[in-house]
């Protein structure tokens, strides 16, 4: 019996050392995978042709899983679009028939950057994962990723959808920026896209009102506006409220380095601003209804909030599942400026291992969700806009004419031009959309915002660990309840009621003494 | 023989192993990170920052704020429903009982966006009462888990005691004040904590109900989304140390009643 103890004893301490170790040192496991000699498992796989296994991980509710009715077919004039089967099972089918391999797709979803990491960090491993920019740029700097491979960007390869049909505006994005001297189109694909915004119910709120980050402290919708519960908006949020003045002023909107300026000014992470955030956002926490995990979208539908801070993407879910019901909801970009997000796929060095039948599935999968049909079919499911603006190939212009073009006898039209983001031109006449002036101010200004929107949207740099983890603690503090806070009140009646408890304690102690 | 008494003490050899499993190792690796710093070292810091920090020390208090109306109004609820469940003559107790057990059936987080339209309706703008929101629903949420205790002492109890005491010549009220409300302690501790501690630690119900003060629970997951595991480990055994302290003052009690009650009954 003792032995068994010791023996099942021995085990389980095995096993926890054997678990706990790359807890210890996060940064440890990174390194030791990527030492590892990539010879051994690349060559095997390379020449038995046995069925790789891509383990990729993505957002939740992030990709077409087919099914779709009948009555959901995207009829554009070059064909009919429609998600008989899941993007991966048609992902699956379509790797075998065009290199000749069978790819087993293993799928999971996380809900947010910050979960995917801690994932990543407990030990599981993945080949491909999606998150935003500011995490890959994270993954960057921690040498966690394997680069993308030159193959991956030869636009004469007929399947490189990816290279061949990304918006030049998101390619330019992904080629200039950089973090530690890498550009992020080294490491990264881009994926889905949008920018941060108000949706709001224009019955109560004027346009006016609902396109500054200031709604959120007003006083007139008082416990009547929902924002993320999410540090990094919430503090953009409350960058954009605090600078308003200076970043609506013509002369910062109109300097000749305004872009650049923007982005330091929405990136401030001085002590300093730090602690007028922590101010602000205690101060319009009693203004508002809640901080939201994912209630928002719900009660902005079912009419419980007026306005609530949302990414484009859900907007554009939101005012659909909204127009069924018949009840009208529009979007406003605040005139501050707004945080434009970049969600993008990478590889993982501790997945890949050095596999180049691994490498190349990965590379695959991301050229086929890229292809126009199906970045159509990723669209129309979830609501968010894909990177991809087609090149050549004129679907994605076509789906977004099917989407939002007016008809032929719509008396109030508006010309809606997208060549920034279809040619990199934003005066290219090729891309203008013609459609009902509403729309303006609808789904199409979220799935795809306007060249002046975009003007003023800055990205949200991955914060050194240090300034983080300030951001980090402001929030905690601004989420929880200040000692100092509470009324003399309470005090005294905590101080009676520990009183009154200690003494009938000691009362019945000693009484027991007596009987017992 | 011999067999056999091998074979019974193996059968907790299965709850060993999901108990080290699930409970030891775990508990072990909290404490690792408890004490330690980033570069794996040890310290005391992530203790001394819990008690030095007011924002921390508020989510303690407003935390025991919300357990302690919470329990005293699951306490009010229960005892006179418990009581009188027991007490009654009542043919269909049991079905009365399973009425109150039902809603256990159900996963509490649906019941809670139930309790979300409800409440709505009665107070029209549900960010308006953020605390009796936190209250309610934890009630709500917790009610069973204090009557099922309370009504099994009261239902166990000698019926014989009550008559004694009304042949000694008390009246309904002091046979109660006297009789009932003593014998009935135990099942009253058991059921506080099982509602207390728990609702220290439930921060879905806030969330749910648009609370948007962090409570025990909340934050120490916003210690570990923030990547804070050091911190967030050592709150967690701050938490448990709460516990066992408040088990230990339960606890005791309850044995000497066990043992003694004769003396609750003088």
């Amino acid at each position: 019996m003792k032995r068994i103890k010791k023996l099942s004893l021995l085990i389980l301490t095995g096993f926890l050392l054997f678990h706990t170790l790359p807890y210890e040192t996060p940064g440890a496991s990174e390194t030791t995978a990527g030492s590892k000699p990539a010879s051994s498992g690349a060559q095997t796989d390379e020449t038995t042709g046995a069925p790789v296994t891509l383990r990729i991980c993505n957002w939740e509710e992030y990709i077409d899983l087919g099914d779709w009715d009948e009555e959901d077919t995207i009829d554009l004039e070059s064909g009919d679009i429609i998600g008989e089967n899941s993007m991966i099972d048609d992902f699956e089918s379509w790797y075998e028939e065009t290199y000749g391999r069978k790819v087993n797709v293993e799928y999971s979803t996380f809900g947010t950057n910050e979960d995917l990491y801690n994932m990543l960090t407990l030990g599981d491993v993945y080949d491909l994962v999606c998150p935003s920019e500011y995490m890959f740029m994270k993954l960057m700097t921690e040498n966690s990723l394997v680069p993308l491979s030159d193959a991956f960007f030869d636009e004469t390869d007929d399947n490189n959808y990816y290279i061949k049909g990304v918006s030049p505006y998101i390619r330019n994005i992904f080629d200039n920026h950089t973090i530690n001297n890498e550009r992020w189109s080294r490491y990264a694909a881009g994926y889905m896209w949008g920018v941060t915004g108000i949706v709001y119910n224009p019955d109560v709120l004027t346009r006016e009102e609902a396109s500054t980050w200031n709604v959120l402290g007003n006083p007139k919708f008082k416990r009547q506006i929902t924002i993320k519960d999410n540090v990094r908006d919430s503090y953009f949020a409350a960058v954009g409220a605090l600078k308003s003045d200076l970043l609506t002023n013509p002369d910062f909107t109109s300097a000749p380095d305004y872009v650049q300026r923007l982005e330091e000014e929405m990136n401030d992470v001085t002590p300093e601003t730090i602690a007028r955030v922590q101010d602000y956002l205690q101060d319009i926490k009693d203004n508002l209804y809640s901080f939201e995990t994912d209630s928002g979208k719900a009660d902005m539908i079912t009419g419980k909030v007026l306005a609530n801070y949302q990414w484009s993407g859900d907007a554009v879910y939101t005012m659909d599942q909204a127009d069924e019901d018949d009840y009208t909801l529009n979007f406003a970009v605040p005139k501050e400026s707004t945080n434009i997000y970049f969600d993008g796929w990478v590889m993982l060095k501790d997945g890949i291992n050095g596999s180049a039948a691994k490498q190349h599935a990965a590379e695959a999968f991301i050229n086929f969700c890229s292809r126009p049909d199906n970045a159509i079919r990723n669209m129309y499911y979830i609501g968010y806009t894909s990177v991809i603006s087609g090149g050549e190939d004129g679907r994605i212009m076509e789906y977004a004419d099917w989407s939002y073009g007016a008809d032929e006898d719509e008396t109030a039209a508006a010309d809606y031009p997208l060549g920034y983001f279809f040619s990199g031109d934003p005066d290219d006449e090729d891309y203008i959309l013609t459609v009902p002036v509403s729309q303006l101010d609808r789904q199409l200004s979220a799935q795809y915002p306007s060249e002046e929107a975009i003007s003023r949207s800055s990205i949200m740099i991955c914060f050194d660990p240090e300034k983080n983890e300030a951001i980090n603690q402001m929030w905690i503090h601004v989420r929880c309840y200040n000692i100092h806070d509470v009324p003399a009140w309470a005090w005294v009646l905590t101080g009676g009621a520990a009183a009154v408890l200690t003494g009938i304690w000691l009362h019945r102690r000693n009484r027991r003494r007596l009987y017992l | 023989m011999q067999i056999f008494k091998l074979s019974r003490k193996s059968l907790g050899i299965p709850y060993g192993i999901f108990l080290i499993l699930f409970v030891v190792l775990p508990l072990l690796v909290l404490f690792y990170f408890a004490f330690t710093n980033g570069q794996g070292h040890f310290t005391l810091a992530n203790l001394s920052d819990f008690f030095t920090d007011p924002n921390t020390l508020g989510t303690l208090f407003y935390s025991f704020a919300v357990a302690l109306v919470t329990t005293a109004l699951c306490l009010l609820l229960a005892y006179p429903a418990a009581y009188f469940l027991a007490t009654s003559s009542l043919k269909q107790k049991e079905v009365l009982l399973l009425l109150f057990i039902m809603p256990m059936w159900i996963n509490f987080s649906l019941r809670i966006t139930a309790l979300k339209e409800i409440l709505t309706v009665i107070e029209g703008n549900l960010a308006r009462y953020p605390f009796a929101n936190a209250v309610v629903g934890m009630t709500y949420d917790f009610l069973p888990f204090m009557i099922l205790p309370i009504y099994n002492t009261i239902s166990r109890l000698d019926p014989s005691l009550i008559e004694a005491a009304k042949d000694l010549g008390a009246n309904e009220r002091h046979a109660f004040l006297k009789v009932t409300l003593p014998l009935s302690m135990p099942g009253v501790i058991s059921g506080i904590a099982m509602v207390f501690l728990p609702a220290m630690t439930n921060y879905v119900v806030l969330d749910m109900l648009y609370n948007s003060t962090y409570i025990m629970g909340s934050l120490i997951g916003s210690y570990f989304s923030a990547y804070n595991w050091h911190g967030g480990s050592m709150i967690a055994l701050i938490l448990l140390a709460i516990i066992i302290l408040f088990t230990i003052l339960t606890g005791t009690d309850q044995d000497d009643r066990a043992s003694g009650t004769g003396g609750a009954l003088l």
